[in-house]
């Protein structure tokens, strides 16, 4: 076994140790054994960052991988299959060893600013707990070597998020969204599952290498729609962890749970989870699977857009930027921008857990309100929170020498590079709708910091007796906090550690952490190490799609000079043979070329969009231009339709839940009328045979029975006058019997 | 040995005939010695168990020696009955792959079953006889290899259980007892002539002899050609598979013979639903596979597409059926029923990973649902209501009780990790990998969906928020200032105490651990299985 397999084994169970700790004994330790939690998490993230130094930085090879498995489930010789056994095991290769270092700083992070914030919560131990098994169950989705344990490490993560958004369970609304997050994320996994079943049915493996080496020899053996469906199903699964339309729906509602975990689970890790799946599945998904995909995506980042502009609650504009932008994820690997997409993912996990918690510090300080409206004017008091909480805004809004700059332009670029490739048209609306949806977070993002940092305080506005107010009080409090109005002098900067995480998080938004080219991501080490690897379904593939020629590979790479594109266009870099790379696909190879092709193009378009944005919240906030209140008015609709989310809630719960409570009640009456009614219809019927029967017994068969008695009584009377005992009438009827036998026999004799 | 295991139960019920009924004490601890001696017996028979032999038919030379292990086999009745030949019966008992995990099972939960009566006050003498009676003859139908001792012991059975019911039940006892003794019987009396329709018809290949041997009856080529079974007779072959499926189907319950169970569970002591869910259901299933299957190998691979799709109406019917029910008792009735149902589905799939799920989810079903059941006890103990409206904000005032419940709950939904997870999967990817069951696979799914929908929901509306205005409890505040919640008639420990935890904890630790590590169960599983499948199709089915 490599002693990066070891180091990584020793990562994944080092959480899921805090989390036995933690969940055991808790209350026996000092400071409820948060201390554990923050502890081993540092440990994990040191091991972490040495696989990550050995693997990024020595190694530098794109191809890198190794793997490791060990049966775990023996199911012997069996008939037609032969030996099977479901084997489990650990990857890593460059994206696993980023995600590793990932997951575990974030979680380290989150760990240490939660001794803070979730300070003096009466069940602070179990919380650390499960942050635990959280971090273990993400760790698990990011080893697995093969498609069933990623499934079940899949639904743990499930599984912990149902705990950590419902941490606060007292609270009605919370209960509500865990259990509305859990059966979305259920919705998607029984996707997800099928698409899994789909793939294994033909191979009899889980292992993501040998159902790509089958898939690659041409060995799937159903139709090319299967295939497409086995990428959608499991793209499915990518739609519930994500929160993609249309299940995007349980992300808002998780906000309920404590706001560092908001930052761990809906920003960094959870949410990237169906990101980091669909690139691990990207290699098996058909061209027409990609166009579902960018479609989503481009759908999602679009809509989540739309409704973040006109919300008020702090945690729910980034809840739906936050799907907005894994929208821009799902679009960037649909349109084939594989680095690009997944480098989006790790700069949006620092900038958008910076702003969660940024966003924890400021409801922390403002005593558990969480309406922007009553903010207002925390820039003086929150000087360190007003700095990260900007700079990770700046990131998230796509400003250049931001991190999230060069990903959001990279996956443009692919966006315009895709649209081109397949033809234009209707294809061209996922750039559209990329491009505009980054002017609206422009605006939004522009909107949260100038009411929550600028201007005056706005506490004393806030109406004492509303029902929002109410409302939101009812969302807050995990505390039984009293609904006074919040006293300037009560909002004060958080402490170190909490104000630490959200530094570290801030300075991993700048660009060269990345890339020393604050224009190109292209020219940075993670785009270098992350690059698309080849399909094993696409064109080139001759048994993939019938009526395509056969084309080998050879002839392809005569036919596009240059497909390595990625390598050349990095050309003079010493990693350029290395980075080489080749495409089997002519499609795939095409798209990539265009999008570098339109990597300028991608610049200037979005950096006018976001100008624009940024303009516009300028007008509408800061210069009061424009009156939100009255615009809101004059488009009432469009507002309404935005501040209630598209009325997806509605939707779902008039037709998916009303619908299912009421066939579960017309099943439940059928069951009880009907099947039972019928079990006891002939129970019945079987005793009023039984009466008739019983009639029938006394009357017929009795009456047969006595009828026989009474005949041979009758007869025995009859019978009874000839026994007179008198031996002379014995004789006489003896002689009548001779006489008569003889007659008889003469008559046969005669005859 | 196996003979031990099978009786150790009456031993100890006539032992307690002679205890006078006042020494309450006494009668629950030989009870539950008895029970801990036959889980001794069991975990040595699990240790002495070899998996590499696979059971099902006959070993070499129609022998079952070689084949099945633990064999005991004595002629038993012999009747001479002039021109019909001879009756041989014969007391036949053995142990292979699909019989030994229930084995386990069944010792496992008589054990919790007998903590679990503890509490029974009522005529506790008769209780526990007729209760070792009922654990002795569930052990007998597992061993039993002889068709008509299975009878037996599944005659035998039914009668503890009707008046277990019908005595010591709830308030509609009488009801549910006749019903469940009334079907069960409608399907034995079938099972009986197809019984003796199979004793004419199959010979043992070692004596020339008819034979009630069900390892005999499992090798097609013992049949005789023109018998009223035999292979020529493929109509009453056809009925013959019809009528004893149809019989072991309501043991399973399969819908639509499903109705006794909810009313049987409602009714039944809680140690008595611990008993039925966990161990009596299983010999629907258990039946099916050791008789009905490969004794009708060709009708069986007629009538997987139809089996299937009952397996799919019990899996989304029930699941439908237990989202609406108020009564929590119910709903776990109703869960039953739909976790049946992917143990036939995984049946339905005729295919190895398929049945082993089968079996494993038997073994998990029975793990996990017994210990939904005494969970809803500890609350019926404590409440006097099973309403699930009548509670809430349980979280809060029980946490070790809600805690066992959240991992009792996740287990049944299938959260992996847990053991169900594990054959649900198997389940899932037989019925898929097998061209006959695909589609009916792709239905079942949703399953999982509606199966969390209303685990979560219940778990939401008893344990979750706050108290309910007219909960089943009163609020109080205690001296130290922090809120308590308070029971009427209830002066026990509020949260589990230790009898409960002991029952509950073992169960717990089977789940979780079968959930990490399968093996210990699926490796004996799985040579049996794999013989199965070849018995049941020469041509083997999971392939495309």
């Amino acid at each position: 076994m490599h002693s990066l397999i070891q180091l990584s084994i020793v990562v994944l169970l080092l959480p899921l140790l805090s989390f036995v700790i933690l969940i055991f004994f808790n209350r026996r330790l000092p400071r409820r054994g948060d201390f554990i939690g923050v502890g081993i998490l540092g440990t994990a993230f040191a091991i972490s960052a040495y696989i990550f130094w050995s693997v990024i930085v020595q190694t530098y090879d794109p191809a890198f991988r190794i793997a490791w498995d060990f049966t775990w489930i023996d199911l012997g010789n069996v008939p037609g299959v032969g030996p099977l056994q479901i084997k489990m095991g650990v990857v890593i290769d460059n994206l696993t060893s980023i995600m590793l270092a990932m997951v575990t700083l974030i979680s380290l992070l989150v760990h240490l600013y939660s001794t803070g914030y979730m300070a003096g919560d009466k069940n602070y131990g179990r919380y650390f707990a499960f942050l635990g098994i959280f971090t273990f169950s993400m760790l698990g989705i990011v080893l697995s070597d093969n498609l069933f344990s990623i499934y079940i490490f899949w639904e743990l993560v499930g599984l912990s998020s149902y705990l950590l958004i419902g941490f606060f369970f007292e609270k009605q609304s919370a209960a509500d969204a865990q259990k509305k997050a859990f059966l979305a994320n259920r919705v998607g996994d029984i996707g997800m599952w099928l698409g899994i079943l789909i793939l294994y049915s033909q191979f009899h493996t889980f292992s993501f290498e040998q159902i790509y080496a089958n898939l690659a020899a041409g060995k799937f053996g159903l139709s090319n729609g299967w295939l497409t469906a086995a990428g959608i199903l499991l793209f499915m699964g990518c739609v519930g962890k994500s929160a993609q339309f249309p299940l995007h729906v349980w992300l808002p509602d998780a906000m309920e749970g404590p706001t560092p975990v908001s930052a761990l689970i809906h920003a960094a890790t959870m949410v990237a989870a169906g990101v980091y799946f669909v690139a691990r599945i990207f290699v098996v998904l058909t061209p027409d699977a990609l166009h579902v995909i960018a479609f989503t995506g481009a759908c999602t980042a679009f809509m989540a857009a739309t409704i973040a502009i006109t919300q008020n609650d702090i945690k729910r504009v980034l809840a739906y930027s936050t799907v907005s932008q894994l929208g821009y994820m799902v679009l960037g690997l649909g349109v084939g921008a594989y680095s690009a997409a997944l480098f989006h993912l790790v700069t949006h996990a620092f900038f958008k857990a910076c702003l969660f918690l940024g966003s924890g510090a400021i409801i922390h300080a403002m005593h558990h309100e969480q309406d922007m409206r009553w903010m207002g004017g925390l820039r003086k008091h929150m000087p360190w929170t007003f700095a990260t909480f900007t700079l990770a805004t700046l990131a998230l809004a796509g400003l250049p020498l931001t991190s999230g700059f060069m990903s959001k332009d990279a996956i443009l670029a692919g966006a315009i590079g895709f649209a081109k490739t397949e033809g234009g048209g209707i294809f061209y609306l996922i750039p559209v709708l990329g491009f505009f949806s980054a002017m609206l977070t422009a605006f939004y993002m522009g909107r949260q910091i100038w009411l929550v940092f600028f201007g005056e305080s706005r506490t004393h506005l806030k109406p004492a007796e509303d029902d929002h107010h109410a409302a939101h009080h009812a969302h807050a409090g995990h505390d039984a906090h009293t609904d006074d109005h919040h006293q300037e002098h009560g909002v004060h900067e958080v402490s170190w550690n909490m104000r630490a995480p959200l530094v570290i998080l801030a300075t991993l938004s700048i660009f060269f952490v990345y890339s020393p080219d604050p224009l190109d991501g292209g020219k940075g080490w993670f785009m270098k190490m992350i690059q698309t690897p080849a399909t094993v379904v696409g064109e080139a593939n001759h048994q993939i799609g019938d009526l395509r020629t056969p084309v080998s590979t050879a002839t392809l790479a005569a036919a596009v000079p240059n497909v390595e594109v990625p390598a050349a266009e990095a050309g003079e870099h010493a990693g350029a043979e290395k980075g080489a790379h080749s495409y089997a696909d002519m499609r795939q190879a095409e798209i990539v070329h265009a999008g570098h092709a339109a990597h300028f193009t991608a610049i200037y378009i979005s950096s006018i969009m976001v100008l624009l944005g940024i303009s516009l919240a300028f007008i509408v906030y800061v210069f009061n231009i424009i009156d939100p209140e009255k615009t809101a008015i004059a488009i009432r609709p469009l507002y309404l339709f935005s501040l209630n989310k598209w009325y997806w809630d509605e939707i779902y719960d008039a037709t998916f839940i009303k619908g299912s409570m009421l066939l579960a009640n017309i099943l439940s009456w059928f069951d009880t009328t009907i099947v039972d009614g019928i079990v006891n219809g002939v129970a019945t019927l079987v005793r009023n045979f039984a009466f008739l029967n019983d009639g029938f017994d006394r009357h017929v068969v009795d009456g047969l029975v006595n009828f026989t008695a009474f005949t041979v009584n009758t007869t025995g009377a009859v019978l009874r006058k000839l026994q007179t005992g008198k031996v002379q009438t014995y004789v006489v009827m003896l002689l009548l019997a001779v006489f008569g036998y003889f007659v008889f026999y003469l008559t046969r004799l005669i005859y | 040995m196996l003979s031990l295991i099978v009786f150790l139960p009456i031993i100890a019920g006539l032992v307690i005939l002679a205890v006078p009924s006042s020494q309450k004490q006494i009668i629950r601890i030989v009870s539950l010695l008895a029970a801990l001696a036959q889980g001794v017996l069991a975990v040595l028979i699990w240790r002495g168990y070899d998996p590499a032999l696979p059971g099902i038919t006959a070993g070499p030379g129609g022998s079952p020696l070689g084949s099945f292990q633990f064999v005991e086999k004595i002629p038993w009745i012999s009747l001479h009955l002039g021109g019909f030949g001879s009756l041989n019966i014969e007391y036949f008992l053995g142990v292979d792959g699909i019989s030994i995990t229930m084995v386990i099972l069944t010792a496992l939960i008589s054990a919790i079953g007998v903590l679990s009566s503890w509490t029974i006050q009522k005529q506790v003498k008769g209780y526990f006889i007729l209760y070792n009676l009922l654990a002795s003859a569930m052990m007998g139908c597992f061993v039993a290899l002889d068709f008509f001792l299975f009878y037996v012991f599944w005659e035998v059975m039914l009668l503890p259980m009707y008046f277990l019911i019908g005595i010591w039940g709830g308030p509609n006892r009488e009801y549910a007892a006749i019903k469940f003794f009334l079907y069960t019987l409608f399907g034995s009396v079938f099972m009986l002539l197809v019984m003796i329709g199979l004793y004419f018809s199959v010979t043992d290949p070692v004596t020339g002899n008819h034979t009630f041997s069900l390892v005999a009856m499992a090798t097609q080529s013992n049949y005789i050609k023109d018998a009223i079974l035999g292979p020529a007779n493929v109509f009453w072959r056809y009925v013959a598979f019809i009528v004893l499926f149809i019989g072991f189907a309501i043991k399973v319950p399969m819908f639509p013979f499903h109705t006794w169970l909810p009313d049987a569970h409602v009714e039944a002591p809680t140690p008595i639903s611990v008993i039925l869910a966990g161990v009596l259901l299983k010999l629907g299933t258990y039946g099916m596979i050791r008789i009905n299957f490969p004794l009708f190998p060709e009708v069986f691979r007629a009538g997987m597409y139809v089996i299937g799709i009952f397996g799919a109406i019990n899996i989304i019917y029930g699941a439908f059926c237990a989202l609406a029910q108020k009564d929590l008792k119910k709903m776990v009735a109703y869960s039953s029923i739909s976790h049946m149902g992917y143990v036939l589905l995984g049946l339905a799939a005729g295919n190895s990973e398929g049945m082993v799920g089968a079996l494993y989810q038997m073994f998990n079903h029975g793990t996990i649902t017994a210990m939904l059941f005494l969970l809803v006890g500890v609350i019926y103990d404590r409440a006097h209501t099973r309403q699930i409206e009548k509670f809430g904000g349980l979280a809060t005032y029980m946490p070790v009780y809600a805690a066992l419940v959240t991992v009792a709950w996740f287990a049944s939904l299938g959260l992996p990790g847990l053991s169900g997870f594990i054959s649900e999967a198997l389940v899932f990817v037989g019925a898929f990998s097998s061209v006959t069951t695909r589609y009916i696979a792709m239905v079942s799914v949703l399953g999982i969906v509606f199966g969390a929908a209303y685990l979560l929901w219940s778990l939401q509306r008893m344990f979750l928020g706050q108290r309910k205005p007219d909960a089943a409890y009163d609020l109080v505040v205690g001296e130290d200032g922090h809120e308590h919640i308070h029971f009427h008639d209830w002066n026990g420990k509020l949260d589990l105490d230790g009898r409960e935890l002991a029952m509950l904890v073992p169960l717990m630790l089977i789940t979780i651990f079968l959930g990490i590590y399968p093996m210990p169960v699926l490796g004996m599983l799985t040579t049996s299985i794999n013989k199965l499948v070849q018995v049941l199709s020469p041509v083997v089915m999971s392939q495309m």
